[in-house]
């Protein structure tokens, strides 16, 4: 018979079996990164680690048992010398076969248990004795989130506010692609899938920050989608509940803030909404960011308007580019600048008239992106009172002519008469009518709405863009409010 | 003897011999066949494995800047595809190739030419996917290729297209090698190879094939419906028309679960020759570890879903798979015990061979653990879509089939070469691989528990990420390093060129009775089975009673009288491919009188048609004109073409 010597080899190799799970142990140790599924700060994923940690438990028992008996048999039962004995040819032992496989059969039973009782436990429904639920609709864009509070008529983007020990329940949805939300010290994570709403609740036991990353690979920029909740006490929830309503404060005259609010209303205005804390204004955002997206989908390469995150009292928030950089002057200015350094993929840069330059460069000065930094940072609630929910007497659907226009209109003109970039709007009804010879003064707003590039008032730069995409009804009710401004 | 009468014109002339370049093109012999699988999948593991190698460099340091983002897209997209489709599948398709006719004694295999069609549409496949790397548009959607990104809404590149057209033409050679192989295996088996007596091999060929002919056709349905879906405005999967995303997903993990089996079947397979060979002891539970296999090929069509444990089914049907998932880990044990009782009271060679088995089943364990802690659909929830996936289905599809497979190339290199390679260099290769294997993959656990999402380009300094991602890149480099060390060895033996005798590891199974590498016509006579590990016993029938001594308790166990009904002259199968009753015998030795099917071009030309059609689908439909007269031309050629050309009447 021909044989091959044997090759002497040292055993010492097969203890590197060992390694994974030494690693494996030490991953329990790190609870405190950002993203860690162990230091967890609520009960969803404190029961996902536990249920984790018992089945790793029962896999480090099988894992030593297996892997102990290959080492094990490898040594014991290795050729000696140049041993040719050869081992009495059995070809198996029936018991032995029914053991192993009615133990590993019980010990996935034992697996199972708690396994779908906790799929029950977390995937059929918000619980109803643990506190007012809040109802949260999140819904993932390429490649930011936004969040919606329809019972508070509240929007936002990128950073989730809830209190603590409430539970919170989560529709979810996307935009364009599929996403996935995930916040893995608080709850592990459901997909946000494009007209499927999705479903998942979470109670926050910890007030602070807390990471949260979109999981489902959604394209380019899928790296940089993430997103930060903030737990915070009752009462820290409740202020930021009516700062949410109450509008900033008027930038002084003169002041960067005052250039900047008007160079974001030239040039960001059209994709992004800054000032929804009007009631009213949430329908109105929800139809607008449609009506971005639908712009977006006319022409995916060379749209004007693409849908992009509110940025109401953006001063309030940590984070800039959805969860990227830390929020600041120095890092805006920087994003504003060229945003796709920052973050490759933004839209952004790609779509935005200003950004129509040979370099891709915002074509702005220094100095106008440091007053459109210093505005945005500035937006925050402001000494006024909130504004009351609006009782609409029951009118169902009728139209909120004047959410319409604070939504819309209102970063440009005034209801009074002084300049912000367009004229104030006060007694508009009046002076229309006499502006261009043979038409009314409905058929002269009307036009100013859908086609303002036809009549300019002099002295006021030409920069408004056609607003037909409000629709006929919405045009007519504007129109209706407009000639009411005294 | 007299002529076919249709004949369709030529052309070439029909090749005939076994040197130079158009005796590949036209081969029809299997272990040529599986040289070119093997050679070919070993190119592309090359590829696949930079651009792993490439990943790993970007993610070694946080915020990092060595590929941008649209480019790592396209590296894991086209990583995964590589590695599947165009590595481990071939690669087993290599071993499917070289081994089943010589270890079920058969000539070749039952269709000769649509097994040489499978490599060259295979072959057409695998560059039409690659060929998007030169023109600049590589896929980028991903190997699962999820809709709606993959739709050309969000991807309006040639990417996705590149990879539907690719994997298509890739389904057709699945397709037919898996029914070449089953029909094989079910009729061509030498006389008195009951099923029961087949190798663990040629067993799991079977189910792998089984499952390629029942899970290919599910994928080429969904690439179907995509690519109408991107070019022809079809709504099947785009939610914006009113598609569904998510039956996208339904329908590529039904074809994808069981691919997962095609991918690590074959790996158990080789495993289950080579642990006992090197132990010199009968495999243990023979009929346990084929039940296994083969309820691990049913079971494999039932879980699918636990792909998709975060995807919103809801509680019902996430418990269904979780309960489905778990129950397909007992199978798994099965195999993985007696796999180490196999092992036990052995007398166990540690050579390279055995080294990379053993380490098969030390971290094919590892991986359907942590498969078990993904089962849990809520402990899922925190794992989908994580690092801790990617380590567990590297375990899986490294630690596992590659290993395995590695394993099988050193086992079998003798047998396929006549040479052996050189075990130093051997050892170093697996001690390279093994380590580096861990060091890369089982830290990604970690991170990914840590909460790294998978697909992402980068990552902040500030998650804790960095440690274990340099680590993870290190042990990239030493696996690489381990694959390099491999091909020297191939150089260096082959140089040294250390002659192998037919039977080099005392082995059990028919490959070893015949020479190494064995003749175009595999055996001079086709052998007789009485045994399962047949050849083992003939060589030692002082065993026999040892292993067949206890014949209760085995059901395999052959009575005397299925014997000599086996053995029943009629049913021999004497030539592969249509030959039965010419005039060759089995008492003639040597290739002279033994027929064998002859050589053909019409595989290979037929195959440029069907790669010009999907040239079409990248380019121009008018191109499909210029591929008609290629596929018309090997169709026809092909099914009017005898098996053998008349030999010329000897005076």
């Amino acid at each position: 018979m021909h044989r091959v010597s044997k090759p002497s080899i040292s055993l010492r190799p097969t203890l590197l079996l060992l390694a994974p799970i030494a690693l494996a142990l030490l991953a329990a140790c790190t609870p405190d990164n950002a993203q860690s599924t162990f230091g967890t700060a609520g009960p969803i994923a404190e029961d996902q680690a536990n249920l984790f940690k018992f089945i790793f438990w029962i896999a480090v028992v099988v894992f030593v048992l297996v892997e102990g008996a290959i080492i094990y048999a490898s040594i014991r039962y290795r050729q000696r010398s140049d041993s040719d004995k050869r081992p009495h040819q059995t070809h198996g032992n029936t018991r032995l076969e029914i053991t192993w496989t009615i133990i590993p059969a019980i010990i996935l039973i034992a697996v199972a248990v708690p396994t779908l009782s906790q799929i029950w436990g977390q995937q059929n429904g918000v619980p109803t004795d643990q506190g007012e639920v809040v109802g949260v609709e999140a819904i993932g864009h390429q490649w930011w989130f936004e969040f919606r509070y329809p019972d508070n008529e509240i929007i936002t983007a990128n950073e989730l506010h809830i209190p603590v020990n409430r539970p919170v329940a989560f529709k979810l949805n996307s935009q364009d692609v599929i996403h996935s939300f995930w916040v893995p010290k608080i709850a592990g994570k459901v997909d946000m899938v494009p007209l499927n709403d999705n479903f998942i609740w979470m109670i926050g036991t910890e007030p602070g920050v807390f990471y949260g990353q979109c999981a489902e690979f959604c394209g380019i920029a899928h790296a940089h989608m993430r997103f930060r909740v903030i737990v915070d006490t009752e009462e820290d929830y409740q202020a930021w509940l009516k700062g949410m309503h109450t509008a900033p404060d008027a930038p002084t005259p003169g002041s960067p803030e005052a250039s900047g609010q008007q160079l974001f209303a030239v040039n960001c205005s059209s994709c992004h909404t800054n000032n929804s804390t009007a009631p009213g204004s949430y329908a109105q955002e929800i139809s607008t960011q449609q009506a971005r997206w639908n712009g977006w989908l006319e022409d995916t390469e060379n749209a004007s308007i693409v849908s992009a995150p509110n940025l109401t009292h953006f001063g309030d928030r940590l984070t800039l580019g959805a969860g990227l950089k830390d929020l600041n002057h120095d890092s805006l200015v920087g994003w504003i600048t060229e945003p796709s350094s920052v973050k490759i993929g933004t839209r952004m840069q790609q779509h935005a008239a200003v950004y129509d330059t040979p370099d891709g460069r915002a074509k702005l000065s220094a100095s106008e992106i440091s007053d459109i930094a210093t505005y945005l940072l500035s937006l925050k609630p402001g000494t006024g009172a909130a504004a009351e929910p609006v009782d609409d007497g029951g009118a169902g659907t009728a139209i909120d002519a004047e959410a319409v226009f604070i939504t819309n209109c209102a970063t440009c003109h005034s209801t009074g008469a002084d300049k912000v970039v367009g004229p104030g709007l006060a007694g508009i009804g009046e002076r229309a009518s006499g502006r261009v010879d043979g038409m009314s003064a409905d058929e002269y707003i009307e036009q100013s709405i859908r086609e303002p590039g036809e009549f300019i008032v002099p002295t006021y730069p030409a920069v408004m863009v056609s607003w037909s995409k409000l629709g006929d009804d919405t045009i007519d009710a504007l129109v209706t409010y407009l000639k009411t401004l005294k | 003897m007299t002529t076919t009468s249709l004949t369709f014109p030529r052309l070439f002339p029909r090749p005939k011999g076994y040197a130079g370049i158009w005796s590949w093109i036209g081969t029809v012999d299997h272990k040529r066949i599986g040289t070119l699988y093997g050679v070919t999948a070993f190119i592309w593991f090359l590829v696949g494995g930079i651009e792993a190698l490439l990943m790993r460099i970007q993610l070694a340091k946080a915020e990092n800047t060595f590929v941008d983002p649209e480019t790592f897209n396209q590296l894991f997209t086209m990583h995964g595809t590589t590695m599947v489709f165009l590595v481990i599948m071939p690669l087993s398709a290599a071993f499917f190739n070289w081994l089943i006719p010589l270890q079920i004694g058969a000539r070749d295999v039952a269709f000769p030419r649509l097994n040489a069609m499978s490599f060259w549409v295979f072959l057409a496949g695998s560059l039409i996917i690659n060929a998007s790397w030169i023109t600049g548009n590589a896929p980028n959607g991903g190997w699962f290729g999820y809709a709606p990104y993959s739709g050309v809404t969000f991807n309006p590149g040639m990417g996705m297209t590149y990879w539907i057209v690719g994997l298509n033409i890739l389904g057709v050679a699945s397709i037919a090698a898996g029914l070449n192989f089953i029909v094989t295996i079910l009729n061509m088996r030498a006389p008195g190879m009951s099923m029961f007596k087949m190798p663990v091999f040629t067993w799991m060929t079977l189910v792998t094939s089984i499952l390629l002919v029942l899970a290919m056709p599910i994928l080429a349905v969904a690439g179907i419906q995509l690519q109408t879906d991107r070019v022809y405005g079809t709504n099947f999967f785009n939610s914006l028309g009113g598609g569904d995303p998510v039956m996208w997903q339904h329908i590529f993990w039904l074809f994808g679960h069981p691919e997962v089996y095609i991918l690590i079947l074959p790996a158990m397979g080789i495993v289950s020759e080579v642990l006992p060979t090197f132990s010199r002891k009968p495999l243990f539970g023979y009929p346990f570890v084929v039940f296994a296999g083969v309820v691990i090929g049913f079971m494999g069509w039932f879980v699918w879903s636990h792909h998709m444990f975060t995807v919103g089914l809801g509680p019902a049907a996430n418990s269904a798979f979780a309960i489905s998932t778990m129950l397909i880990g007992v199978p798994t044990g099965i195999k993985i015990f007696n796999w180490i009782g196999t092992m036990w009271r052995g007398n166990i060679r540690l050579n390279t061979a055995m080294l990379f088995s053993i380490s098969f089943v030390a971290m094919f364990t590892i991986g359907g653990l942590s498969g078990v802690m993904h089962a849990a659909p809520t402990a899922d929830a925190q794992q989908q879509d994580t690092y801790f996936v990617v380590a567990h289905f590297h375990y899986v599809l490294v630690g596992g089939s590659l290993l395995g497979i590695f394993s099988g190339i050193y086992y079998w290199w003798p047998k396929f070469t006549g040479w052996y390679l050189n075990e130093k260099l051997g050892i170093a290769n697996w001690a390279l691989m093994f380590i580096g294997f861990n060091l890369q993959f089982a830290p990604l656990h970690w991170v990914g528990l840590d909460g790294m999402p998978r697909r992402i380009y980068t990552y902040a300094e500030n998650m804790g990420w960095e440690g274990t991602n340099l680590a993870a890149s290190i042990g990239g480099f030493i696996l690489g390093f381990g694959v390099l060390v491999f091909m020297v060895n191939v150089l260096v033996s082959r140089m040294q060129r250390k002659v192998a005798p037919a039977d080099p590891w005392d082995g059990r199974t028919l490959e070893w009775a015949t020479s190494s590498p064995p003749p175009p016509h595999d055996f001079d006579e086709i052998p007789q089975v009485e045994y399962r590990d047949d050849f083992w016993f003939k060589k030692y029938p002082e065993t026999i009673a040892e292993y067949y001594g206890h014949g209760d308790d085995d059901p395999a166990v052959p009575s005397g009288a299925q014997l000599d009904e086996a053995v029943d002259e009629e049913s021999v199968p004497v030539i592969s491919g249509g030959a039965y009753g010419a005039e060759a015998t089995e008492s003639e030795h040597g290739h002279g009188k033994i027929h064998l099917p002859d050589q053909s071009y019409y595989p290979f030309i037929l195959s440029i048609g069907l790669a010009i059609f999907g040239i079409a689908f990248l380019t121009d439909g008018l191109v499909l004109f210029a591929g008609a007269p290629f596929f018309i031309w090997g169709l026809l050629g092909w099914s009017m073409e005898p098996v053998n050309d008349p030999e010329p009447e000897t005076p």
